[in-house]
C-alpha cells in the first residue's frame, strides 16, 4: 500500500533561536572562508607570473564591488574565529544554560560586526 | 538528507473557518494544522475564533474548548494535563511544548499549532513516534548489574544519585528531538536529545556495571556526533532539562576514556 501520511512542516514553522542562528551562520562562514581561502591561494600564485596580475588584483580589490567583498570576508572570519571560541568552550561542556547560550550567541553576532568595523579601521590607520 | 521543502503530498492548504457564534468580544484566532486519513487530500490548517473570556490559561485548554464547542472532529493526544506524562507535545507559536503547560497568553497574535515537526502524521496533530521508541529500546534503558543477589539493594551514595539530576525526569514527550535540524535530517540514524539524553543517564548510574559497554555503543558518528550545538533541544524541553550538555558530556567522556 502507498504510505500516504503527510510530513508534518518544520523548517518552515519553527522559530529561529539565536543559538541556532549562529549555528547555521557557523556553517555558512566556514564554506565561505575555505572558498575565500582557496581564492587567496589562487591570487598568491597568480602574482609569482609578473607583475601585470598585480595590477587586476590591485583594480578589482579598491573597487566599491572589491572593497565590499573585503568587508564581507572580514564579517566572515571575525564571525568564525568567534563562534569557533565558543564551540571550544562548549566542548569543555561549559555554556549550555540556555541564558548563557543566549549571552554567547549575541556576543558572537555582534562581537563580530565590531571586529569587522575595527579591522577596518586598523587598514585606515584610525589608530 | 537535508530535504527543505516539504513533499507534494504534505503541502499544508487553507482551511475552514469557524466563525464565533458566542458574541464574545475578547476573541482570538486560533490556526490549527488538521489532517484526515480518509479523505485522500493535503493537509490544511482550519482557524478557530475562540471566546478567550471562558477559557482557562493554557493552550490545552483552548484545544478541549474547540473540541467541546466547536469542532468535536478535533484529534489531539493528551492525558494528565499536568505535564507529567508527555502526551500532548506539539509545536505551538513556532515552539515545541506540552500543550498542558504552555500558557497560551505567552504567544503574541494568533496562535499557529501544528504537529511536532518532521514527523508522519497519523491524523490532525497526532504524530507517529515510533522511530524514536524504536531508537529508545536500542540503547537499552534498563540497569544492567553483575549483581548476583537477587534480594540485596545496590546501594548508591548521594553523590552519586546527584549525577541522575537533570536525567531521570525526562518524560520522553519527544519536544527535544523532533526540534532538532539534525535530527529531521539523520532521524533514522541520529539518536537525537531525547534517547541521548536518556543513553547519558545509564551511562552515569552508580550502579550500572556496563558503562563501557554502553559508551562504545553510541560512540558513532552518526549516532551521537551529529549534536553540532544547535541548541533548539534544551530551548524546547518543557521539564526545564538540558539534553545538549548531556550530548556534550557524552562525547567529553569518549575523548578521555580509554575504549
Amino acid at each position: 500500500m502507498e504510505n500516504k501520511e503527510p510530513l508534518s512542516p518544520h523548517i518552515q514553522i519553527y522559530k529561529w533561536q539565536i543559538s541556532s542562528l549562529v549555528s547555521i551562520s557557523h556553517r555558512i562562514t566556514g564554506i565561505i572562508n575555505i572558498i575565500v581561502i582557496t581564492l587567496v591561494c589562487l591570487l598568491a600564485s597568480l602574482l609569482s607570473l609578473g607583475e601585470n596580475n598585480y595590477e587586476i588584483i590591485y583594480l578589482f580589490l579598491s573597487s566599491l564591488v572589491g572593497k565590499f567583498f573585503i568587508l564581507g570576508i572580514t564579517w566572515s572570519f571575525s564571525f568564525q574565529i568567534l563562534s569557533e571560541i565558543r564551540h571550544l568552550i562548549m566542548d569543555l561542556g561549559y555554556g549550555f544554560e540556555l541564558k548563557i547560550t543566549k549571552i554567547t550567541g549575541l556576543i558572537v553576532i555582534f562581537g563580530s560586526i565590531f571586529l569587522t568595523v575595527f579591522f577596518f579601521l586598523v587598514g585606515k590607520n584610525f589608530f | 538528507m537535508v530535504q527543505l521543502n516539504l513533499p507534494e503530498n504534505s503541502k499544508v492548504k487553507k482551511g475552514k473557518y469557524f466563525k464565533d457564534r458566542t458574541g464574545s468580544k475578547n476573541l482570538k484566532k486560533v490556526n490549527i494544522y488538521r489532517w484526515d486519513p480518509s479523505s485522500g487530500e493535503n493537509p490544511r490548517i482550519d482557524t478557530y475564533e475562540v471566546d478567550m473570556d471562558n477559557c482557562s490559561s493554557k493552550v490545552l485548554d483552548i484545544l478541549n474548548k474547540i473540541k467541546n464547542e466547536i469542532d468535536p472532529t478535533l484529534a489531539y493526544r493528551r492525558s494528565c494535563a499536568h505535564g507529567v506524562c508527555g502526551s500532548c507535545a506539539m509545536n505551538m507559536g513556532g515552539k515545541n511544548g506540552l500543550a498542558c503547560t504552555k500558557p497560551h497568553s505567552e504567544i503574541d497574535g494568533d496562535i499557529d499549532i501544528y504537529p511536532l515537526p518532521h514527523l508522519k502524521v497519523r491524523k490532525d496533530l497526532i504524530g507517529d513516534l515510533d522511530g524514536l521508541y524504536k531508537q529508545y529500546k536500542s540503547i537499552e534503558p534498563w540497569l544492567k548489574s553483575n549483581s548476583k543477589s537477587e534480594s540485596e539493594e545496590i546501594f548508591q551514595s548521594k553523590e552519586d544519585r546527584k549525577k541522575l539530576d537533570g536525567a531521570y525526569e525526562c518524560i520522553m514527550c519527544a519536544c527535544c528531538s523532533t526540534s532538532c535540524p539534525s535530527y529531521w535530517w539523520n532521524g533514522d540514524k541520529y539518536l537525537g536529545p531525547a534517547v541521548l539524553l536518556q543513553a547519558y543517564r545509564w551511562i552515569i548510574d552508580s550502579r550500572d556495571d556496563e558503562k563501557q559497554a554502553r559508551l562504545k555503543k553510541v560512540a558513532d558518528e552518526l549516532k551521537l556526533y551529529r549534536c553540532h550545538t544547535i541548541l533548539n533541544c534544551t530551548s524546547a524541553c518543557p521539564k526545564g532539562l538540558n539534553p545538549a550538555k548531556a550530548i556534550a558530556e557524552i562525547k567529553k567522556m569518549l575523548a578521555t576514556a580509554n575504549i
